[in-house]
């Protein structure tokens, strides 16, 4: 069981290396990875070991009394990333499913 | 609001986590015969088609109260403070015994009624049907109970194509197996919590002025210009029927271990529709007992209302289209009501063995109220190995090529 994890987790981290790669090589790299890819996907599709309930989103919630703040500090030029660093405003903690 | 200088607050000696108020939810419960109004027989059970019980002689229909109203569990959850508990979720009595002896209303016989495994048993003298709807504290008996509306033929309709869709790679033991009539009927036990809070949440967002290309060597590289703010959010939070699992088998959720993540992905179910419970609602399914308290359940059920909360916010944050960084997050629940429900799954499991003699337990679940089916089907590794080796095999080729030419 645990190689299969193992691959698909360098599979994932490949991907990853080629999507952030820019262009044209990335283009050969994924058929460089298409064994991997085709695995990692068909595991997922029979397996399912990826979905949860998404009680983040799916829960009925209502916010009341909102008081906002918002100060600016400093204006940034060049950056090189396109998010923030350390963004998490999405992150969720309290899934149980226990994955990679 | 300003941003008040950050006080080290004098927190008052943390109170005492003051004891659950508890509501009782078996009131007028009646353990024993359980009788049609009409004709007056004890063959009761639940039509799924309309979601009523129904007796079996002469098919009255009735349906027991809806339980939100009848426990008025709609009450402004705003006004919600300190821990509210049905008495069917109240802490689990490690030394009661799940085996409880009745004496049958209609002929006086002694009749065995196993809580482990369902609320019923059937007189052996005189046929007729003895249930259980007194809470015991040991789990088996929840403040509701969601009925079934998906019928059998329906979860089987769905869990057929499920698999049919998934049949090339799976393990050839298991197309042999597979029968989609083995589906069972299971009520799980859940604990559904509303939760009252307050939040206050610190941090900085960035939002994008520009974005550009500039040249690097010989490339271009994307660049970005972008505003760094203090965002400071404070509100009140509601959180509805948050659901989550009550028994321990089903909390552990580890998918190299199990395959309950796939139950878990059924829900939401519409609890709202719930009923009080009546163990009539059990026959002709399975139900699983709850063996988990408040004070296993509270660390989950108020980490997944953080979540819901730092979900919630972002719709006040659409201008930091970079992203917000949390450095403080206060969630500070202040009233909460716990509620223990069975709630209608049909189950089709399978027992996959290795050849090294470990087991694993795949499941294909239908959530029986709306339909949503979600499975695990084995996999035939070897050929989907083989596959994904020929797949490489072309990929390689064709990459190489790409590469090389320079594409
Ligand atoms: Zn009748
Ligand atoms: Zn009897």
């Amino acid at each position: 069981m645990l190689t299969h994890f193992a691959w698909m987790t360098a599979s994932g981290q490949l991907i990853a290396a080629s999507s952030s790669d820019e262009g044209s090589r990335g283009f050969g790299l994924v058929f460089l990875l298409s064994g991997f890819i085709f695995y990692a996907a068909i595991y997922l599709r029979y397996r399912n070991v990826d979905k949860r309930h998404k009680h983040e989103s799916e829960t009925e919630s209502a916010m009341f009394n909102m008081q906002e703040t918002n100060d600016f500090v400093v204006s940034k030029t060049g950056l090189t990333n396109s998010k923030i660093a350390g963004a998490n405003n999405n992150v969720v903690r309290g899934a149980r499913r226990k994955f990679f | 609001m300003p941003t008040d200088d950050v006080e080290p607050e004098a927190q008052p000696a943390t109170s005492t986590e003051d004891a659950p108020n508890v509501f009782r939810t078996d009131d007028g419960a009646q353990d024993g015969l359980a009788k049609c109004a009409r004709c007056g027989a004890t063959e009761i059970s639940l039509n799924v088609a309309t979601g009523n019980l129904r007796c079996g002689f002469c098919r009255f229909e009735w349906a027991t109260d809806n339980a939100i109203e009848a426990f008025n569990l709609n009450g402004d959850i705003s006004k919600l403070s300190g821990i509210l508990v049905g008495s069917g979720s109240s802490d689990i009595v490690p030394s009661t015994e799940e085996i409880l002896t009745f004496k049958c209303s209609a002929c006086g016989a002694e009749v065995v009624i196993d809580t482990n495994n369902s609320t019923q048993a059937r007189c052996h003298w005189c046929r007729n049907t003895l249930s259980m709807n007194q809470q015991v504290p040991n789990g088996a008996v929840p403040d509701m109970i969601l009925p079934f509306t998906v019928e059998k033929s329906t979860a089987v309709e769905k869990i057929a194509s499920f698999v049919g869709k998934r049949k090339f790679f799976a393990h050839p033991k298991f197309r042999a197996e597979f029968n989609a009539e083995n589906v069972m009927g299971v009520y799980l036990p859940y604990m559904v919590v509303d939760i009252n809070a307050h939040a206050r949440m610190t941090g900085e967002g960035e939002h994008q002025t520009r974005s550009y290309t500039v040249k690097v060597g010989d490339k271009q590289e994307q660049r970005y210009d972008a505003d760094l703010f203090n965002v400071v959010r404070e509100f009140d939070i509601q959180v509805n029927d948050l659901t989550v699992e009550s028994s321990s088998d089903r909390l552990d959720q580890n998918t190299s271990q199990n395959s309950n993540n796939i139950i878990n992905t059924i829900m939401p179910f519409d609890v709202e529709n719930s009923v009080r419970y009546d163990s009539n609602y059990l026959a002709g399914f399975t139900s699983e007992r709850r063996d988990s308290n408040l004070d296993q359940l509270s660390p989950i059920a108020h980490t997944q209302a953080e979540d819901i909360t730092r979900h919630r916010v972002n719709d006040s944050l659409a201008f930091y289209d970079r992203g917000v960084r949390w450095t403080a997050e206060e969630v500070d629940v202040r009233g909460q009501r716990w509620v223990s429900a069975y709630l209608p799954v049909w189950l089709y499991s399978y027992q996959q063995r290795n050849s090294s003699g470990k087991t694993f337990l795949h499941y294909v679940a239908v959530n029986a109220r709306t339909g949503e089916t979600m499975g695990s089907v084995p996999l035939h590794q070897s050929k989907l190995l083989l596959v994904a080796g020929v797949v490489q095999l072309v990929g390689t080729v064709i990459g190489l090529v790409l590469v090389a030419v320079g594409i």
